[in-house]
């Protein structure tokens, strides 16, 4: 009698913590990925840093600012929205080349370059910058932006989201 | 949880009593059939959260739908697992509901004084139906746009409302994003509240009547 008392609790424990077991792995494989999948995106880095074609260097002149367009893609999420990037080329050599963003570092218009006075003339706030990007006149605090360049196969590169 | 702090919430809340009532519940001596039932609550749990963490990138408009699903299984770290459970337990959700409902018809475990719990029982697979139905659309590709034309003509030949029915379903003459809408809404938010009222009903007679022991052999 004594016995079988036993028996029966230890059968009821045995269970008790085998159900506990079982609860508690499945509840870990649930929740190990189920923890990823919310914050993953939110760990992920913008690693779209990348080389980007621009075209062919014989199409810049030597000591003539030449504007390049290209279309970036950008995907966040599963949204991917093209933007167009500007960018002048600037070379004195014919080997080492600059590139300078269009977008003025004052409050983000668009620069434009005027051969006849050899600077970069910016509308909204009559700011100048100089062939290499450099400010002349006016309010913005620093020079235009530079991308890091390569060129590969006559081909000019600039280097994106770094 | 140590017995001191189980004892101060227990004279606060009485949770022992609803513990006991759920889990130590007298039961007659009964066979793995009877977990049946159990089995479809946990796989309910499961859709349950699993559905709910879908909805976190899920979009249900005709431009995203597909996409935000692509960008689940193959972007969202887990994205895959969490898919796959609830594409699974939906199946598994049915199966196991029926075998279940089986279990009840071959034992006569329906009869007085548990018919209500049978009707319950009746409602929660119609629920199961409906969420197995309105999800197939939701990945929004082409399997599931011709499932859903098929499905909602079928509703469609019944005579004489077969037409309005269609109609509603669709939200209007065709498959559009109206579809997809309605049926996500459906999905996430009527059917949910059907199923929880049918379940803790169900529930409730469950724990009240107590379950029905092996049909003897000799009746
Ligand atoms: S934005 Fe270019 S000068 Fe102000």
């Amino acid at each position: 009698m004594e016995e079988k008392e036993k028996n029966q609790l230890s059968r009821r424990n045995f269970l008790a913590i085998a159900t506990g077991a079982i609860g508690a792995v499945i509840g870990v494989v649930m929740a190990v990925p189920a923890v990823a999948y919310v914050i993953g995106p939110a760990l992920q880095r913008r690693t779209d840093e990348n080389w980007v074609r621009l075209g062919s260097t014989s199409k810049v002149e030597l000591g003539n600012p030449t504007l390049f367009k290209t279309i970036v893609e950008n995907q966040t999420g599963w949204i991917v929205t093209e933007e167009e990037v500007s960018v002048y080329v600037v070379t004195e050599d014919g080997r080492e080349y600059i590139a300078l963003s269009n977008i003025c570092t004052h409050l983000g218009c668009r620069v434009r370059w005027i051969s006849d006075q050899g600077q970069y003339f910016c509308p909204c706030h009559n700011a100048a910058f100089d062939e290499l990007g450099l400010v002349v006149t006016g309010p913005p605090p620093r020079p235009l932006d530079r991308y890091e360049t390569k060129v590969e196969d006559d081909q000019l590169y600039i280097l994106l989201g770094g | 949880m140590s017995v001191g702090f189980g004892n101060w919430l227990d004279e606060r809340i009485g949770w022992r009593k609803v513990w006991d009532a759920i889990f130590l519940r007298k039961i007659p001596k009964v066979n793995w059939l009877y977990t049946l039932g159990s089995a479809t609550l946990f796989v309910a749990l499961l859709q349950g959260i699993t559905g709910i963490l879908l909805t976190i990138y899920y979009v249900p408009t005709p431009d995203h739908a597909y996409d935000s699903v692509v960008f689940i299984t193959t972007q969202v770290p887990g994205g895959w697992f969490i898919r796959g459970v609830h594409s699974w337990g939906a199946s598994a959700m049915v199966l196991l509901s029926v075998l279940h409902m089986v279990r009840v018809i071959m034992y006569g475990a329906y009869k007085y004084p548990r018919e209500v719990t049978w009707f319950t029982g009746v409602g929660l697979l119609l629920a199961t139906m409906g969420f197995g139905f309105t999800g197939y659309l939701l990945p929004w590709d082409q399997k599931a746009y011709w499932a859903t034309i098929v499905g909602t003509r079928i509703a469609g030949v019944a005579p004489f409302i077969g037409e309005p029915i269609l109609r509603i379903m669709r939200g209007g003459e065709d498959l559009s994003a109206v579809t997809l809408a309605r049926f996500f809404g459906t999905h996430v938010w009527v059917l949910p509240t059907i199923l929880l009222l049918f379940l803790g009903f169900h529930m409730y007679l469950v724990i009240r009547l107590g379950i029905s022991a092996v049909p003897g052999k000799e009746e």
